[in-house]
């Protein structure tokens, strides 16, 4: 379990060294001084959200930017523009294709979640999703931490205002969130990028959520260890 | 309380009324006389050991409200361990150090995850001898080479008769005139604390932290009887909280329990991962929405169970938690009780001690 552990470590700081030297550019990269922050948390993220269903990316969209964008970075001799346009999936190879079509089912999964709250304090920021694990940065002493297991790593921290985690698995693969509270407090964008160094492009989903108040019942439930939920009409 | 504190009584030696005193005391906390060996046992409250570096407690995964808990619950199974050996005199759980018991047990915490419990022991008797400092580790399973769980050598009850058998061995390298002055000392450093005019020239701090008897006091000084009472006083107290102990320890050992029973499941699951990573094989090729998936869900299912036992670390607290709070609140009732007739008695006693000596600070 060590030797993965160390494995993983050796992994990031490999991914950050990729960032500086050009010929590694296929590499996902990751940019570690994100980890570093001064003073309070640049912005409150707490709160419960909900699916904006009108604003956001359409998965099909999504695919066929990412296509184009695959297309781009392939030199051509004869570049059909009108082809590339019309059917962007067609021009890539079979798998250079298959390779984005995967990033774009896990990113499509991962993003599914209707409903997820986020938890701040001034040491740890939380994300509850529901059917997924909880994301989990921690701030102390200037330097944000996230979970590291033998199966992967998270990278946590700070861009500006947004709050950014990366988490890095094997084979390259890099599954990135950025997310952005509106002026008002009341919406958030999540942008969701998925790379792999099986991929030339990464590929990214954006969605919007709105603040919402959940609905309180009548009962008053908490977890115990021997009875599981307790609830109760009453105060507990 | 003026009745307390006045009454006269013919004493024939220092040794024969402290004998008589602590007797006295000891017939009335558990019926019986103890012998110059059985010496009191006073065990404070464990060192929850919680590391000062918040950051660090997800990985050592430690659970710091559970450490407390601990703190609280581990001392008395210690306790019940000296009690059915017979081997000591009143055995007691106290919330803090006292520096006058005639033997002090304290301890640490430093490892505690239901499966493993390691405990730094200090055993140090009223005259500043420290008896041991010792490191005591129990496992409830232990992983043997071939990467399967067996009983291990000394389980997590075992480590208590250890500590039980240590304390004894280290009692039988002091002969009974060592014993009997422990004793002596404990009565004195209590005294000392109580009314420091009278009694601070009858014992000597020495450098290496202990402590001498430099004289005894007078065979009829009206002040002994006195604080035997208060001290009488004073351990009827000590005991009703040691009975909190005793409650809080009969409310939640089966939670406990079930508490370390899930640490130790947990334990176990990450065994047989680590064994099962070890063995898959996958033929996905690399980049395939089969090998990025199996990627994701790896990692996705080991944060899920790791974040499983911090709901049950707030399962645990949400379901003892009420108990802690009463048994602290009464606990805080009585020591502050003790700490207001503490002043009264200590300014009492000085005032006597000037009346009747002409002796001031």
């Amino acid at each position: 379990m060590l030797d993965k552990v160390k494995r993983f470590s050796r992994l990031l700081s490999g991914i950050v060294l990729c960032a500086i030297i050009a010929n590694c550019s296929s590499e996902p990269v990751i940019d570690e001084s994100i980890r570093n922050y001064e003073g309070d948390l640049p912005a409150n993220l707490d709160g419960s959200w909900e699916r904006d269903y009108l604003r956001g990316d359409n998965i099909n969209q999504a695919l066929n930017r990412a296509f184009r964008q695959l297309n781009q970075s392939r030199s051509r001799r004869n570049y059909d523009r009108y082809e590339e346009w019309r059917n962007p999936r067609a021009l890539s190879s079979t798998k250079d294709g298959a390779s984005l079509i995967a990033l774009a089912r896990l990113t499509e999964i991962i993003t599914r979640l209707d409903v997820f709250k986020i938890s701040q304090t001034e040491h740890e920021i939380i994300v509850e999703r529901k059917d997924d694990f909880a994301i989990l940065c921690e701030f102390y002493d200037g330097i944000a931490q996230g979970a590291v297991t033998e199966y992967g790593a998270e990278v946590c921290g700070w861009e500006g205002e947004q709050f950014v985690t990366h988490l890095v698995l094997p084979d390259g693969l890099l599954i990135s969130h950025r997310y952005k509270i509106s002026p008002d407090g009341e919406s958030l964008r999540v942008v969701t990028t998925a790379a792999s160094s099986a991929s030339r492009v990464p590929f990214t989903l954006n969605r919007y959520y709105r603040k919402y108040e959940p609905f309180v019942g009548k009962f008053n439930c908490i977890e115990t260890l021997s009875m599981k939920r307790v609830c109760s009409t009453g105060e507990l | 309380m003026a009745a307390l504190l006045t009454g006269l009584m013919v004493i024939p030696s220092f040794q024969q009324a402290i004998a008589q005193l602590v007797s006295a005391e000891n017939t009335a906390a558990d019926g019986l006389s103890r012998n110059a060996t059985e010496l009191n046992v006073s065990i404070a409250v464990f060192d929850p050991g919680i590391p000062a570096d918040a950051s660090t407690h997800r990985r050592l995964q430690v659970f710091p409200r559970i450490r407390k808990i601990e703190a609280l619950y581990l001392p008395f199974v210690l306790h019940e361990v000296l009690v059915d050996s017979s081997q000591w005199g009143a055995v007691r759980v106290v919330p803090a150090a006292d520096i006058a018991a005639e033997l002090l047990v304290s301890g640490t915490i430093i490892k505690s995850n239901g499966e493993i419990l390691e405990l730094q022991i200090r055993a140090a008797d009223a005259s500043g001898r420290e008896w041991f400092t010792r490191n005591y580790t129990g496992a409830t399973t232990v992983i043997a080479a071939q990467g399967e769980a067996e009983p291990a050598a000394i389980g997590y009850q075992e480590i208590y008769a250890e500590i039980g058998a240590d304390l004894e061995a280290a009692r039988a390298l002091l002969d009974e005139q060592a014993l009997a002055e422990i004793v002596d000392v404990s009565f004195l450093r209590y005294a000392i604390q109580l009314v420091p005019t009278a009694f601070d020239e009858y014992l000597s701090a020495n450098p290496d932290g202990t402590f001498t008897i430099d004289r005894l006091p007078a065979q009829n000084d009206p002040m002994l009887e006195r604080l035997g009472r208060i001290r009488g006083v004073e351990y009827l107290i000590t005991d009703a909280v040691d009975t909190k102990f005793q409650e809080l320890h009969a409310e939640i050992a089966s939670i406990y329990e079930l508490w370390r029973s899930y640490r130790r499941k947990f334990t176990q699951y990450q065994l047989d991962e680590t064994r099962r990573l070890e063995n898959v094989k996958t033929d996905a090729p690399k980049g395939s929405f089969e090998a990025i998936r199996s990627a994701y869900d790896n990692y996705k299912w080991s944060r899920i169970a790791e974040q499983e036992q911090e709901s049950w670390a707030d399962g645990f607290n949400n379901e003892v938690g009420p108990t802690i709070e009463k048994m602290e609140i009464r606990v805080a009732e009585l020591e502050g009780w003790v700490d207001q007739q503490y002043a009264e008695w200590s300014a009492l006693l000085a005032e006597l001690f000037a009346l009747e000596t002409g002796r001031t600070e």
